[in-house]
């Protein structure tokens, strides 16, 4: 969600694999993403958040609305909004103002001290933007409608101009929007925007369903399914310095994440009661790591690898997995399986060639050195779908290699081929 | 997002829901497998009656309206080409398009776009997708609209193909599915006139090909047992369109039309693709969209558009003509759209530039008023003087040509989303 999906973030990418490595609170998080110290080595990459989106302003407002707080305020760009009485085109100016005086000086995020955002209401009437919080909270702004003397911009230019040249952040402002955002969206009673969003994300993270959907409306006109629960995860995260290790650990330990996907009597559920597993397709990397992970002879891999080494191999592995996750969609909430993914599992080279190869560290390299059925078709099944194969696909996948004991290379192909397309694959369950 | 379908337009002739007649009648009809050949002709002839298709010649790079459909003759930048009368009393065009000339009672014209963007991408963005995206909401374009209203779920043929063979502008309008999701993204040919991966691997037979997909099947079937998620659904859904699909190469393969309608298009690329576009839409594939490039005459305006117009007036003009004689053309809405125009002006090197201030395109066959012309530019094509329309109101029209409500809502979330903005009216006055 951070990375807006691009693939030019890579200090960013890092600077978040660190962050969370070393689980740094979400707070700072936040504070080091929306007011970054490009002075701080340990902190690098995290201006790239903002340096990717200043260009377009509306949409770093949106953005940044949507991943921090939770609403999306882009329909009140134009008009108040129609249904939901909470936003306003003051919200959306009003968020926008914070950061109108940033802007991109040689690779560095530079700030101003001035600077005012205008817009025209629906009635047509010009209007200046107050800085205001989405809670309401509106911020004193020293600068006000002030414009600084020919002077002041000379002097300003100057300085940016040095800073450009020695490739250096130019000076803070003494007085920084962004760290008004930062300060007023972190105080206690404004309307916990912060914390409901990223424990929200979360939940969604894991269960697949919000507690709030869609993330991005969490508002008064669209009820939590369990307002209560919700508020006790905030409070909690608050409390707990904002510690998503521990948030994480609440929710995957909890009954509701152990239950089944399998509603066997009746109709099933509603999702938003959350008395059933929500079935997950994997995302792209999850998809290409996985058939490069259950096509490689597990004999490579022993349990006897040292952790350093395993991941190395694991990083290797995610590494090669890239170029074929492009081909896959990234799913949203009611992602659909495209034809074209079936077709290319079905009849692409990169598949038969490539992911069904039998060369010496592949599955089907191993599988077909296997001359007992039975323990080929367990192998097959632990190495791909981790688990033993149940009696009936032990008849089914043994009758069908035995139909093929002329071709047994290629019908250890099709076999693997039938559960690395197959939906107990494709899914999280 | 939730789609809630809703295929009622409000016209008593469209009461019945259209997904759900054709279920019923694919419920029942054995035969109706394979290519859309069907075992009952009267089940055959409502289905043929009920589904519309569309053609979209996509004109890429921004052809000339002056050379085209609004010639301006006599005027200082009207160029050297002359205007001719057409079968349309009162109605004249560019005397490059002397085919069309004589089929404009199938044809209407529109000659007051201002579509306000003169940019390449955000331009062809626009045209291709009613509208622009918003920083939240991507929209799906004309094709994938046109996927889900016409299409049938369980189709054995692409819902959405789309050829653009050329380098030059392919990146500023590539298909997108938007908000309605990889079902309905376009099966795009960049290279080759066969699709990707729509051809077995010679290293599995047939027979297997088709057994392990069985077994695929039978394992995946027990994996769904109890479980409820459409994610799930559409995945096997998708495995059981690979077998349909993979038998639609043949739509694809030109040389199984009779060399005399090989002749009709013509050899060049754009007919052929044509050509094939029209197998695809005969066969029940709702969209099909045909790019040619480059049209971008910054220079050379008018050899270029000596060289590519009379092509795009043959194909055109024989693509209208086979459409009649199968009886498809009043089924089937053909557009020519670009991403802009071109300046009346004529620059230095003899070209004109992008130019989305009054600019023409024109829809022909289904749903549409043969003949009819609406909106004028001014004496020199600088500005639209009468009946301007954007982007809005052209896919209001083409939606309603197709029988499509144009304020009918999809459903993001809880957002409701309609089809072209609110408000938007199509121009009756084009319409059939």
């Amino acid at each position: 969600m951070l990375m807006g999906g691009n693939n030019r973030g890579r200090s960013l990418n890092d600077y978040l694999t660190r962050a969370l490595k070393e689980n740094r609170p979400w707070d700072r998080i936040f504070r080091d993403l929306v007011l970054p110290d490009e002075n701080d080595p340990a902190k690098k990459g995290a201006g790239e958040f903002l340096r990717s989106r200043i260009m377009d302003l509306d949409r770093l407002t949106a953005e940044v609305s949507v991943v921090f707080f939770g609403v999306n305020v882009s329909c009140a760009q134009c008009h108040d909004h129609p249904k939901v009485d909470d936003w306003k085109q003051d919200h959306f100016y009003g968020m926008k103002a914070f950061f109108s005086r940033t802007f991109d000086n040689g690779g560095f995020l530079a700030e101003r001290e001035y600077g005012e955002v205008r817009f025209k209401t629906t009635k047509g009437q010009e209007k200046l933007a107050k800085m205001m919080f989405l809670s309401g909270r509106a911020v004193d702004d020293p600068a006000g409608t002030r414009k600084p003397s020919g002077e002041e911009q000379r002097k300003e230019r100057e300085q940016l101009e040095a800073a450009k040249r020695k490739r250096q952040p130019p000076p803070a402002p003494k007085f920084s929007a962004r760290a008004k955002l930062v300060e007023t969206a972190l105080q206690p009673g404004q309307g916990d925007f912060f914390a409901r969003a990223i424990v929200n994300r979360m939940w969604h993270r894991v269960f697949g369903h919000g507690l709030v959907m869609p993330l991005d409306q969490m508002h008064s006109a669209n009820e939590p399914s369990h307002p209560e629960l919700l508020q006790w995860l905030a409070r909690d995260l608050v409390e707990h310095h904002y510690d998503l290790r521990r948030l994480v650990r609440g929710l995957v330990l909890s009954k509701a994440y152990s239950r089944s996907s399998r509603y066997p009597t009746g109709p099933a559920p509603r999702p938003d009661l959350f008395a059933v597993a929500r079935v997950r397709p994997l995302t792209p990397m999850q998809l290409a790591t996985s058939l490069r992970l259950a096509t490689t002879d597990p004999s490579s891999l022993p349990a006897s690898l040292k952790l350093e080494e395993f991941e190395k191999r694991i990083e290797q592995t995610e590494n090669s997995a890239r170029g074929f996750a492009r081909d896959f969609e990234q799913p949203g909430d009611d992602f659909q399986v495209s034809v074209t993914e079936a077709l290319l599992f079905s009849n692409s080279e990169r598949m038969q060639r490539d992911v069904l190869a039998d060369g010496g560290d592949r599955l089907v390299g191993r599988l077909k050195q296997i001359q007992e059925t039975k323990v080929l078709v367990d192998v097959a099944m632990r190495n791909v779908l981790s688990r033993a194969a149940t009696e009936e696909e032990q008849r089914l996948l043994g009758d069908y290699l035995k139909r093929r004991a002329d071709r047994r290379v290629e019908a250890c192909r099709q076999v693997v081929w039938a559960l690395l397309t197959g939906s107990e694959f494709r899914f999280n369950y | 997002m939730a789609v809630r379908r809703n295929n009622f337009c409000g016209s008593p002739e469209h009461a019945i829901d259209r997904r759900g007649f054709l279920g019923g009648v694919a419920a029942g009809a054995a035969g109706l497998a394979g290519l859309g050949v069907l075992a009952e002709p009267a089940v055959a002839a409502e289905m043929k009656k009920q589904q519309k298709r569309c053609i979209l010649l996509w004109l890429a790079g921004g052809a000339s309206q002056l050379e085209t459909w609004d010639p301006k003759p006599g005027v200082e930048t009207g160029g050297p080409f002359s205007a001719i009368p057409t079968s349309v009393p009162g109605v004249h065009i560019s005397e490059l398009m002397p085919k069309m000339a004589q089929r404009m009672k199938h044809t209407c014209l529109i000659r007051s776009l201002n579509t306000r963007n003169g940019d390449h991408n955000s331009g062809a963005q626009i045209m291709i997708r009613g509208r622009r995206d918003e920083p939240n909401l991507k929209y799906p374009d004309l094709g994938a609209v046109l996927a889900r209203e016409l299409g049938r779920a369980d189709s054995q043929v692409p819902d959405y193909v789309a050829f653009y063979f050329a380098t030059e502008g392919r990146g500023s309008a590539p298909g997108s599915a938007g908000f309605l999701g990889s079902r309905y993204a376009p099966m795009e040919l960049y290279k080759s006139m066969m699709p990707e991966n729509i051809v077995r691997h010679k290293d599995v037979s047939d027979g297997d090909h088709k057994d392990r997909a069985e077994l695929r099947d039978l394992l995946s079937k027990q994996f769904a047992r109890g479980r409820v998620s459409p994610t799930l659904a559409s995945h096997n859904e998708a495995y059981q369109r690979v077998r349909g699909l993979m038998a639609s190469d043949k739509l694809f393969d030109v040389t199984r039309e009779p060399q005399t309608m090989r002749d009709l298009y013509g050899p060049t690329q754009f007919g052929e693709q044509v050509l094939v576009a029209r197998r695809l839409i005969e066969a029940g594939v709702p969209f099909v969209r045909v790019s040619r490039a480059w049209w971008d005459s910054h220079g050379q305006n008018f050899e270029t558009h000596q060289e590519m117009v009379p092509e795009l007036d043959h194909v055109m003009a024989a693509l209208l003509d086979d459409l009649g004689q199968r009886g498809l053309l009043e089924h089937t809405l053909i557009i020519t759209l670009a991403e802009f125009g071109r300046t009346p002006q004529i620059n230095p090197s003899l070209g004109r530039d992008h130019f989305a201030s009054a600019w023409s395109c024109s829809l022909s066959g289904c749903g549409i008023k043969g003949g009819a012309v609406w909106g004028k530019s001014d004496q020199t094509g600088n500005r639209v003087v009468d009946g301007e329309i954007g982007a809005a109101q052209l896919f209001a029209t083409i939606y309603s040509a197709l029988g499509i409500n144009p304020q009918k809502h999809y459903y993001v979330g809880s957002r409701p989303v309609p089809l072209t903005d609110p408000g938007t009216k199509p121009i009756k006055a084009v319409l059939a």
